[in-house]
């Protein structure tokens, strides 16, 4: 009965475009929110899963890759003593300011990191190298932040208040969508930007009046040209994390319980876990995987309604038809048969365009706007799976319509 | 082989039926074997009343109807009489309120819905007045569906579409869609469906009354030659008094009785 259920479906082609519209609605506006929660996620851990790290040596009070407490860089060389590690390096992760062109302020993260390291900054470069970094004052951002910063290429200057920065690169792919602008920098720079950062106006009293000066004001800031170089860090300057390279086939659990022995007030993390941990973070403690969830759900109602609305009136304008076949012997399964692979045809149809729809929209989003829709075998093996339920359970409705059918309405003219 | 399981297995021969026909279910009632086994259809008794809340209006008021096999029996009657009604029933589609009906020797009024669906499948060709051919489908594909459901595989079904469309003399429309034709040739595309499988009955509901004198000639000239060529026993509801040319019997319908 192949062919009664396809050229049903084409037989009114604008109808069939509609449904299809529907159908495309919906199994995008799913993939879509989906794909953002993962390509959210997964953007909130690209540091670690770029870094070549095995593990991540943190406060232990840490919560997510951004929110820990610091520790002093001595931890750094206890970590280089211990058993079974290769290659240690430290990493700072601060809040700062960026000032742009027109003095409007942007909060920023600075990452600082040892530029001839390995560990750290293993991420595809669109401009520049990370070594660029061991100049004074420079920083690398992700290239997708140049409209936040306010700037148009490598080589142009701004503020990390209250000193004055060069951007020397441009990385691909490390920006968390989570975080706000980040920007990268050598161990020395990164500490020099965030010390210089008082809560403090510095104020003199004349005649009466108070004259202020904020360092934070583009008017007020004078800069000292040329600006003194970052002074080298000491053992109890504060850094963020210790990663760690182990030797090659060490255990990383015990290496794990080695360090944190060693290591006063510290918990070590396998890359993967340190993901993990990030990643779940933003999934349960933030409402954004309820509001996309939400948003995905409004994509099958929608496309359960379409679908079956689409499907209900083509059942009966071949009601007639259908009560034919009852009348003529056929099983009811044979026009569930029929109603079913209708429904098929309508999934199948609306799914593969949609598909390409949101590939080109993803490839589009990153382009330019830095957005990742990520849509993972999963996702899409997952979204082909709720497609075809939904087509088929909106069958289930015009299905209801055929099983009630009196056959002998075939006898009216 | 003895002789007399010969004469057993020239009986069976003798009385058209299968051997599964026989052995399916117990018969109309005893005694009535061999009247019924000549006889398409019989009706004893048929009461029809359609209840719409507590009224409850009497169509069919004990309609007794016997048709021989490989005549063409007519209905006929004033509109509303019921004639669509009892052919629905006469068919299995319609259960009545009370009465039988045996066709080809098997109480259909006996028989659950599924049991009842099969036995159509496989005995009953219809013919509508308003044609009810699938619009997207085409002359041959119509056809073909009719035979896919009766159990006939892919290919064999496409050939012998072609063969009934031939048959009803279509053959040059094979590919056409049913809005491509005309009222007659979708007559004869909804008959060619009818004989798929060749079923022993054929019912037909006012088979002519939507088609032009011209057409409609055609369309009772087929079903007077199927009817006598294959032996099928066929019922034909009309008002179309030109179908009593080629018909055997002629019954008339009204307040709810039969009139020959
Ligand atoms: N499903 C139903 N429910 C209630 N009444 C019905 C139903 N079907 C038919 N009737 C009534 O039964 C009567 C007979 O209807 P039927 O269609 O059998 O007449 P008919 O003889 O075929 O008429 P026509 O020549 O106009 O086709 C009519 O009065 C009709 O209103
Ligand atoms: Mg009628």
């Amino acid at each position: 009965m192949a062919s009664i259920a396809r050229k049903n479906l084409f037989e009114d082609i604008p109808r069939f475009l509609v449904a299809q519209a529907g159908i495309m609605f919906a199994v995008s506006l799913v993939t879509i929110q989906v794909g953002i929660l993962d390509g959210f996620t997964r953007s909130t851990t690209r540091l670690i899963e770029q870094s070549d790290a095995d593990l991540w040596i943190a406060s232990k009070e840490m919560l997510q890759l951004e929110i820990t407490l610091p520790m002093p860089l001595q931890r750094l060389i206890q970590a280089r003593e211990v058993e079974g590690v290769d290659h240690a390096e430290a990493v700072i992760s601060r809040n700062s300011l960026w000032l742009d062109a027109n003095g409007k302020i942007v909060p920023i993260r600075i990452w600082g990191f040892n530029p001839t390291g390995r560990l750290f900054s293993n991420w595809s470069m669109s401009k520049g190298t990370p070594t660029a970094l061991k100049e004074a004052y420079t920083f690398i951002t992700d290239r997708s932040n140049l409209n936040a910063l306010n700037i148009k290429q490598v080589g142009e200057t701004g503020k990390i208040v209250p000193l004055k920065a060069k951007l020397v690169g441009l990385s691909e792919y490390t920006q968390s969508m989570a975080s706000s602008t980040s920007i990268y920098a050598s161990l020395e720079s990164a500490n020099a930007f965030t010390s210089g950062l008082g809560s403090s106006l510095n104020c003199t009293i004349n005649s009466g009046d108070v004259d202020c000066k904020n360092p934070l004001s583009t008017a007020d800031i004078q800069l000292s040209e040329p600006q003194p170089q970052p002074r080298r860090l000491n053992l109890v300057d504060p850094i963020s994390y210790v990663l760690v390279q182990a030797k090659p086939d060490q255990d990383l659990q015990v290496l794990k319980q080695r360090l944190e022995a060693k290591l006063p007030n510290t918990r070590a993390y396998t890359k993967e876990e340190m993901a993990s941990i990030t990643r779940s973070y933003w999934r349960e403690r933030t409402g954004i995987g309820f509001i996309l969830g939400l948003g995905a759900a409004v994509g099958v109602i929608v496309g359960i309604v379409v679908v079956s609305q689409i499907l209900y009136s083509s059942v009966s304008d071949h009601l007639k038809e259908f009560g034919t076949l009852k009348a003529m012997g056929a099983s009811d399964w044979v026009i569930y048969g029929v109603i079913t692979e209708q429904a098929l045809w309508m999934a199948i149809l609306g799914y593969i365009p949609s598909m390409a729809l949101c590939w080109g929209l993803g490839a589009w989003t990153v382009a330019a706007k830095g957005i990742v829709i990520l849509i993972t075998p999963t996702t899409a093996i997952a979204v082909f799976g709720l497609t075809v339920f939904m087509c088929v359970g909106s069958a289930l409705i015009a299905i209801q319509k055929v099983t009630h059918v009196d056959p002998a309405i075939v006898f009216k003219a | 082989m003895t002789a007399s399981q010969i004469n057993i297995n020239k009986l069976i021969q003798h009385t058209e039926y299968t051997a599964s026909t026989v052995q399916e279910r117990p018969l109309y009632a005893s005694g009535t074997w061999e009247r019924s086994g000549k006889r398409a259809v019989v009706a004893k008794g048929v009461k029809m009343e359609f209840r719409s809340g507590a009224d409850s209006t009497p169509i069919l008021q004990g309609i007794d109807l016997e048709i021989p096999r490989g005549e063409i029996q007519l209905l006929m009657g004033p509109s509303g009489s019921g004639k669509t009604t009892l052919l629905s029933i006469l068919a299995g589609i319609l259960t009545p309120t009370s009465g039988t009906v045996c066709l080809l020797g098997e109480e259909i009024t006996r028989m659950s819905k599924d049991e009842l669906s099969r036995f159509r499948l496989k005995n009953i060709g219809f013919i509508f007045q308003g044609f009810n051919l699938f619009p997207a489908l085409t002359a041959a594909e119509n056809v073909e569906v009719a035979l896919r459901m009766k159990g006939i595989r892919k290919n064999e079904a496409r050939k012998q579409a072609k063969d009934l469309l031939m048959e009803v003399g279509l053959d040059n429309r094979i590919n056409h869609l049913p809005r491509d034709l005309s009222g007659g040739q979708k007559q004869r595309v909804a008959i060619a469906r009818a004989l798929a499988d060749n079923p022993k009955l054929i019912m037909a509901d006012e088979p002519t009354a939507s088609l032009d004198s011209h057409s409609g000639h055609a369309v009772i000239e087929l079903l007077r030659k199927l009817a006598k060529d294959n032996g099928r026993t066929v019922l034909i509801v009309t008002h179309d008094s030109r179908l009593m040319d080629v018909a055997d019997r002629v019954a008339y319908l009204e307040d709810g009785q039969l009139k020959n």
